[in-house]
C-alpha cells in the first residue's frame, strides 16, 4: 500500500511546492491591488520558453540567472502596461485587463514558437534519478519542497524586516492611506510583481523539469490551481498560499493514485468552492467588513 | 395599549472588540417624529443599520409593530469577546430578516452618504423602489402584461418627484444633481416603497440654514400626507428641536438622555457631551 | 430605461428585417460556403452568447466566468438528443450505441438545451451567488471546469460519449429557411436577444441594474438580492445553453474539451469591446470579433508582398497577436467600449433636440 502511494505522495509534495512558488505571486498581488492577476500563469509559461531559447545559446550556469531576470522584466512590464493605467478604474476593468493581457501573452508565445510544443532542456543534477525508500524519482522532487520553503522564509523575512517589506504591508492594509503617508505606491507594486515573477521563474524551472514540454497554454492550469491555493490559504497570506498549494498538490496526486485522474483538476475547483462557501477568507485570511 | 411602532431592546452592536452601540433601548410611537442625536461616531448610523437589517445586532431585539425583525444574542466567537450587557436575556430568540423583508414590512430609509443608483435617472431611481410591491412575475413583466401596474408605478414615481420638487430634473442622471436635490431624491425613493416608518439619516447634511428650515417643514408635511412615523438622525439642532416630539441622545454607543426637546436642552449630561464635558 | 417611442421601435424593427433580408440575399448570391455567410452564422451564435453574458456581467453586475460551462451543457443536450437513432452505433462506438434510445425534434432539443443549462444554473447559483465580485468570478470559472470534467467522465460515456466527439446531429444545413442556412441562427439569436431586451426593459431589468449600481441601496429598496441574482443567473444561463446548442450546430461536431475557460474569456472580451450594459454593443462587437478573427485579419497569417517588398512579421500566428493587441488597447484606453451603456436605438440623432420622456 505504502509502496503504491509513495510515488504519488512524492509527486504531490513536489507539485505542491511548484504551485506554492506561483501562488505567492498571486497572493501578494491580490493583497496589494485586490486583483486576480490572470496573466501570472502566462508569465510562468514564458519563463519556460525563455529557458528553452536561452539554453540553446548559453551555458546552463548563465542561463538560469538570465531566465530569472527576463521573467522579472516581463512581470514588471506587464504591470506597467496592463495594470498601472487602470489604477483608479473599477476592479472589474482591471480584471478584464488581466484577462486581455493573458490572451496577448499566449498569442505572442504561440506566434514566436509557431504553436509547437518545445522540449524543455535537461537541467543537470535536477533531472538525475534518485531512490527514495522504494520509489525512484528525480532529484527535483526532493529539491522543490526544500527550495520552496527556503525562498518563502526569505521572502517573509524580507517583508517583516526591510523597509520595502514594511511598505508592502502598509499598502496591502490600506492603499489610500499609505499613499497619503508618502509611500511610493508604484515602486511597491512593481516590487510585488518583481518578486512574484521571480518566484514563478524558479517554479517554472522545477515544474518543467518534471513535465519536459512547454506549450503556449501550458501555464493556464497550474496558474489557476496556484490561484486556488492562494484563496484556500487565505488570499494575501504568504504562509497560507504555501500550505494551500501543498494541500492541493498532494490531494491532486492522491486522487490520481485512486484512479480518478480525470477529476484531479475538477477536485481543485470543488475544493475552492467549498472553501469559499464555508470560510470565504480562507484558512489564514482576515475578515473585512463592508462599510455602509 | 397600542404597540409601539418601533422598539429597540438592549441593542448592542460589537465589531470585534469595538462596541459601537451598548445596550440601547428605545421606542417610537405611532405618528411621532423622534430624533436620535449624538456626537460624531456615537453609533447613530449603526443603530439605523441594525433596524434596517444591514447589520445583525450582536445582542438585543428590534420590534416593529410588536413583531421581532431582528433579535440576537452573542454566539460563537462573540461569546468570548462580548463586552455589552445582558448576554443571557435573548438566548431563546433569534431572528434576522434581510433588509428587503424589513422594507417590505414598511420601514424605509435614506442614507447618510447618499446611495442613489448612479447609472439611472432621478425618475428611474424612484421607479425602482416600486418594484418591491409588484404583482407581476418575470414573464408578465417581460411581455408587458403588467402595463396597468407599470403605468400606475410611473405615475406614482412622477407624483413623488413632484412632491419633493424634482419633476423638472426627472430625466437627469441622479448623480449629476446637486447635493440637496440628491437628498430629496433619496426621500422620494424611500417614500416609493410605501413605508409606515421613515428613517432619515442626516437629511440636512450639507444644507444651508434656509434649506434646513424648508426641510423641517417638508418632513412635517410628508409625515402628515403619508401618515408616517419618522425616525431621524440629525446634527442641525435647530431642525431637531423644531420638529421632534422626543429626542434620544447617545454618546459612545450608550444612551445618555431621552426626553422632549426642552428636557434635552436643559439636560446636563447632554450639554457635557456636546461641549466636551468634564475637561472644561 | 426610457420608453422607446413608437417610431423608433418601428424603424429599429424595419432595420433588423432589412438586415435579415440582406443576409438571405447574400447567401443566395454568394453561396453557402462564402466567408461572409460563415461569419454571419457564427457571429449570430456569439452575439446571443455575448448578450446573455452581458445580462449578468453588464446589467446585474455579477462577474461570472462560467459561460463556457453552460454553453457546454447546452451543446451536449442538443447533440445527445438529436443524433439520429441509426447513427448511434457509429457515434457511441465505445459505449455500445449509448443508452439514449430516442431522438427529439430539433426545436424541442434546442429549448431543452436552454432548460437544462438553466436548471443547472439554478443549482450552482444557490451556493455561489452569495460570493462577491472576484470570488464569484473564480467560483463560476471553477464550476465550468468541473462541468467539463464530469461530462468527459467515462462512467457517463453512454450518454455523453466520454471524451469522444459527438457528431452527425442536425446542423444549420438541415434547418434551411427559404433555401438558405443563414436565417435559422440569425432568427433564433434574434428572438432570444429580443426576449432578453424585453426583460431588461421591464421592472425586473431595472431591479438588476439597481443591484449593479448599489447592492445595499437596492436591498434597502426592497429588492431581494439573492432572488434577483439567481433570476439573472438562470436567465443568462438559459440563453447561454441555447447559444451552446447553436454553436454545436454551427460546428457540426462537439467535444467537451473545446469549452475551456479561454472560450469564456473570448466572450467576455466581446462584451467589453461592445460596452458593458449595451445589448446592441454586444451584438456589434460579436460580429466584429468573429469577422476579424475569422476573416478580415486572415491576411496577417500569410506572407504578404507589396511589390517585391516582403512585409515583415507576417506569418502564422501574427493575426492573433495583432488582434489581442487591439483588444488590450480597447480595454486600456476605451474602457467604455463601442457603445458604453447606451443602445443603438436610443442614440440621439445629430441635430435633433433631446427626446423627452414618453408621455406617462
Amino acid at each position: 500500500m505504502f509502496d503504491r502511494i509513495l510515488p504519488y505522495l512524492l509527486a504531490g509534495i513536489s507539485v505542491g511546492g511548484q504551485y506554492a512558488l506561483i501562488s505567492v505571486g498571486y497572493t501578494m498581488v491580490y493583497g496589494i491591488l485586490r486583483l486576480i492577476n490572470f496573466a501570472h500563469g502566462d508569465i510562468f509559461t514564458a519563463a519556460g520558453f525563455f529557458m528553452v531559447y536561452i539554453t540553446a545559446s548559453m551555458p546552463m550556469t548563465v542561463s538560469v540567472p538570465v531566465v530569472i531576470a527576463l521573467t522579472v522584466a516581463l512581470g514588471f512590464l506587464l504591470e506597467r502596461v496592463a495594470y498601472k493605467p487602470l489604477r483608479s478604474a473599477p476592479r472589474m476593468s482591471v480584471m478584464i485587463s488581466a484577462i486581455g493581457a493573458s490572451y496577448l501573452l499566449q498569442n505572442l508565445m504561440w506566434y514566436v514558437t509557431g504553436g509547437l510544443a518545445k522540449q524543455y532542456p535537461v537541467l543537470p543534477w535536477l533531472s538525475d534519478n534518485v531512490q527514495v525508500f522504494t520509489a525512484s524519482t528525480k532529484v527535483v522532487t526532493i529539491v522543490t519542497p526544500i527550495l520552496t520553503i527556503g525562498l518563502v522564509v526569505a521572502l517573509v523575512m524580507l517583508i517583516k524586516h526591510t523597509k520595502i517589506g514594511m511598505a508592502m504591508r502598509a499598502v496591502s492594509h490600506d492603499f489610500e492611506t499609505s499613499q497619503l503617508m508618502g509611500i511610493r505606491i508604484n515602486s511597491v507594486i512593481s516590487m510585488t510583481f518583481v518578486i512574484g515573477s521571480g518566484l514563478a521563474a524558479v517554479g517554472s524551472m522545477l515544474y518543467f523539469t518534471n513535465y519536459s514540454t512547454v506549450t503556449p497554454t501550458v501555464g493556464a492550469m497550474p496558474g489557476l490551481k496556484a490561484f486556488v491555493a492562494a484563496v484556500f490559504g487565505g488570499i494575501g497570506s504568504i504562509p497560507g498560499a504555501v500550505i494551500g498549494a501543498a494541500v492541493i498538490g498532494i490531494c491532486e496526486n492522491l486522487i490520481k493514485a485512486a484512479g480518478y485522474t480525470a477529476f484531479s483538476d475538477a477536485f481543485t475547483f470543488a475544493l475552492l468552492i467549498i472553501v469559499l462557501l464555508f470560510r470565504p477568507t480562507g484558512l489564514f485570511g482576515e475578515k473585512t467588513a463592508e462599510k455602509v | 395599549m397600542s404597540e409601539n411602532v418601533l422598539r429597540l431592546e438592549n441593542i448592542t452592536m460589537q465589531f470585534g472588540g469595538v462596541v459601537a452601540i451598548n445596550d440601547l433601548s428605545m421606542r417610537i410611537d405611532e405618528g411621532e417624529i423622534v430624533a436620535l442625536i449624538g456626537p460624531n461616531g456615537a453609533g447613530k448610523t449603526t443603530a439605523f443599520n441594525c433596524v434596517t437589517g444591514v447589520y445583525e445586532p450582536t445582542n438585543g431585539a428590534v420590534y416593529f409593530h410588536g413583531k421581532p425583525i431582528a433579535a440576537n444574542h452573542p454566539r460563537g466567537k462573540m461569546k468570548r469577546m462580548y463586552a455589552g450587557s445582558d448576554p443571557e436575556k435573548f438566548l431563546n430568540m433569534q431572528t434576522s430578516m434581510t433588509a428587503d423583508r424589513i422594507t417590505k414590512l414598511g420601514i424605509a430609509r435614506t442614507f447618510q452618504n447618499i446611495r442613489l443608483f448612479k447609472s439611472q435617472t432621478a425618475f428611474e431611481n424612484v421607479l425602482i423602489a416600486t418594484h418591491m410591491r409588484r404583482t407581476s412575475n418575470i414573464f408578465t413583466a417581460a411581455f408587458g402584461l403588467n402595463y396597468k401596474e407599470e403605468k400606475r408605478n410611473r405615475e406614482k414615481a412622477m407624483d413623488l418627484l413632484r412632491i419633493v420638487g424634482l419633476e423638472d430634473v426627472a430625466d437627469e442622471k441622479a448623480t449629476s444633481l446637486p447635493y440637496g436635490k440628491q437628498r430629496r431624491l433619496e426621500i422620494a425613493r424611500a417614500l416609493a416603497t410605501e413605508p409606515s416608518l421613515l428613517l432619515l439619516d442626516e437629511p440636512a447634511a450639507g444644507m444651508n440654514p434656509q434649506e434646513t428650515l424648508d426641510l423641517g417643514a417638508f418632513i412635517q408635511q410628508i409625515k402628515r400626507d403619508f401618515n408616517l412615523t419618522v425616525f431621524v438622525i440629525e446634527h442641525h439642532m435647530d431642525l431637531v428641536m423644531g420638529i421632534s416630539d422626543r429626542i434620544y441622545v447617545i454618546e459612545f454607543g450608550k444612551l445618555i438622555a431621552e426626553g422632549t426637546p426642552e428636557e434635552i436642552q436643559n439636560n446636563q449630561a447632554v450639554i457635557d457631551a456636546y461641549l466636551g464635558g468634564n475637561d472644561e | 430605461m426610457k420608453k422607446m417611442s413608437a417610431t423608433r421601435l418601428i424603424v429599429s424593427l424595419a432595420v433588423v428585417a432589412l438586415l435579415y433580408a440582406a443576409a438571405w440575399w447574400a447567401e443566395t448570391a454568394l453561396g453557402t460556403n462564402s466567408m461572409l455567410i460563415t461569419v454571419l452564422k457564427k457571429g449570430a451564435v456569439y452575439a446571443l452568447i455575448a448578450v446573455s453574458m452581458n445580462l449578468l456581467n453588464g446589467f446585474t453586475g455579477l462577474f461570472s466566468l462560467g459561460q463556457a460551462g453552460f454553453m457546454l451543457v447546452g451543446a451536449y443536450v442538443y447533440a445527445v438528443f438529436t443524433i439520429p437513432l441509426k447513427r448511434h452505433a457509429a457515434v457511441y462506438q465505445y459505449y455500445n450505441g449509448g443508452i439514449i434510445q430516442f431522438e427529439l425534434p430539433l426545436l424541442v432539443a434546442l429549448i431543452l438545451a436552454g432548460v437544462v443549462a438553466a436548471l443547472l444554473a439554478a443549482l450552482v447559483g444557490l451556493p455561489v451567488l452569495r460570493l462577491k465580485s472576484d470570488y464569484l468570478a473564480i467560483a463560476t470559472l471553477g464550476f465550468a471546469e468541473i462541468i467539463r470534467a464530469v461530462v468527459q467522465w467515462d462512467s457517463l460515456g453512454p450518454i455523453t460519449n466520454g471524451s469522444n466527439l459527438l457528431k452527425t446531429y442536425p446542423t444549420f444545413a438541415s434547418t434551411k429557411i427559404l433555401g438558405t442556412t443563414v436565417l435559422f441562427p440569425m432568427i433564433v439569436a434574434g428572438v432570444c436577444i429580443g426576449l432578453i431586451l424585453l426583460i431588461i426593459n421591464s421592472t425586473y431589468g431595472r431591479a438588476f441594474k439597481a443591484i449593479r449600481d448599489d447592492e445595499v441601496a437596492a436591498e434597502a429598496m426592497g429588492i431581494n438580492l439573492f432572488k434577483h441574482k439567481e433570476l439573472a443567473f438562470v436567465i443568462s444561463c438559459f440563453f447561454a445553453g441555447i447559444g451552446g446548442a447553436l454553436l454545436a450546430m454551427f460546428q457540426g461536431t462537439v467535444q467537451a474539451n473545446s469549452f475551456k475557460s479561454a472560450m469564456t474569456y473570448d466572450i467576455l472580451l466581446m462584451v467589453v469591446i461592445g460596452g458593458m450594459g449595451s445589448i446592441s454593443g454586444s451584438v456589434i462587437a460579436s460580429y466584429l470579433y468573429i469577422a476579424c478573427s475569422e476573416w478580415w485579419l486572415r491576411f496577417l497569417d500569410n506572407e504578404q508582398f507589396i511589390g517585391s517588398f516582403q512585409v515583415p512579421l507576417l506569418r502564422s500566428g501574427f493575426r492573433m497577436v495583432a488582434f489581442s493587441a487591439v483588444i488590450m488597447v480597447v480595454v486600456l484606453f476605451f474602457r467604455r467600449g463601442i457603445m458604453g451603456d447606451r443602445e443603438l436605438w436610443n442614440l440621439r440623432l445629430p441635430g435633433r433636440k433631446k427626446a423627452g420622456r414618453a408621455k406617462q
